[in-house]
């Protein structure tokens, strides 16, 4: 059976693909849910209260005191995790197990704070916003 | 034919697909919504409460007020293992109960959320 050009192009292109990649790993670690500033956009400071607040966002993560009221806070954090190890380009030909590996991991950590005053009323409202960055690039240089 | 591709599709997941693995971690016990249920705002007091689900993970002292802590976290970890590329995805969420008191030891306000209940095992790393 003799295979037409065009599938042996896409057969091809899966195969140097397949090698090119060859050793790669791909990790994503999630803390709690993203909140956005359309998630947020509901506050208004000085009516929103916090019991407003948790209704729709569910229970901060911390709640801690401050000399201008009550700072709650919601945390989130996304991590990424990219590696690549091309030494397994010459597993099949080395008597060793030899590595080449590049990896680069983003961590994005971010938090959501409010500050109320002694009435649980939203003062004050922003993001931290310490992103991660580059979507899953292992090149670390 | 139909046979023989079958077989080679077969063959070729087989191939490519070592495994997958499946993990969980938990941190701290349930908060049990029967306990959380049970606990009234103005009458249950602090003796009560701790009766109900125990120590708190933290104290707090906030806005003039005794704020009791309970927490929890889940985490699943789906992880599809190929030959030449792994994907791995973890998802971490956590359950808090915050129960507020007032100056006599009252139970003022009570804050739960259940994030858990919606987690789930995920393999693919990318998009949200």
């Amino acid at each position: 059976m003799k295979l037409p050009m065009s599938r042996i192009y896409p057969m091809l292109f899966f195969t140097v693909m397949c090698v090119t990649s060859l050793g790669c790993n791909v990790v994503r670690i999630t803390l709690n849910t993203t909140l956005t500033q359309d998630d947020v956009a509901f506050i208004i400071p000085g009516q929103t209260t916090l019991a407003d607040v948790i209704t729709k966002l569910g229970t901060p993560d911390s709640i801690t005191d401050s000399y201008q009221g009550v700072v709650a806070t919601y945390r989130f954090l996304d991590m990424k995790y990219a590696r690549v190890n091309f030494g397994w380009l010459l597993k099949p030909w080395s008597p060793v197990d030899p590595n080449l590996i590049i990896s680069r991991t983003g961590l994005g950590v971010d938090a959501f704070e409010l500050l109320c005053d002694s009435n649980w009323v939203v003062t004050h409202q922003s993001f931290l916003r310490h992103l991660s960055g580059p979507r899953f690039n292992p090149y670390p240089f | 034919m139909i046979v023989l591709r079958s077989l080679l599709l077969l063959m070729a997941v087989g191939l490519l697909v070592q495994g997958c693995a499946f993990s969980r971690g938990t941190l701290g016990d349930d908060i049990g919504s029967e306990a959380v249920a049970a606990i009234k705002k103005g009458t249950t007091t602090k003796a009560e409460m701790l009766a109900l689900l125990g120590a708190p993970d933290r104290l707090l002292q906030v806005n003039g007020r005794d704020v009791f802590q309970y927490y929890r976290y889940d985490a699943k970890v789906g992880s599809l293992l190929l030959i030449i590329i792994n994907f791995s995805r973890f998802s971490i969420k956590s359950d808090d109960l915050f129960v507020i008191l007032n100056r006599e030891g009252i139970v003022e306000d009570i804050i739960l959320s259940k994030r858990t209940d919606g987690l789930e095992f995920r393999f693919w790393p990318f998009g949200e």
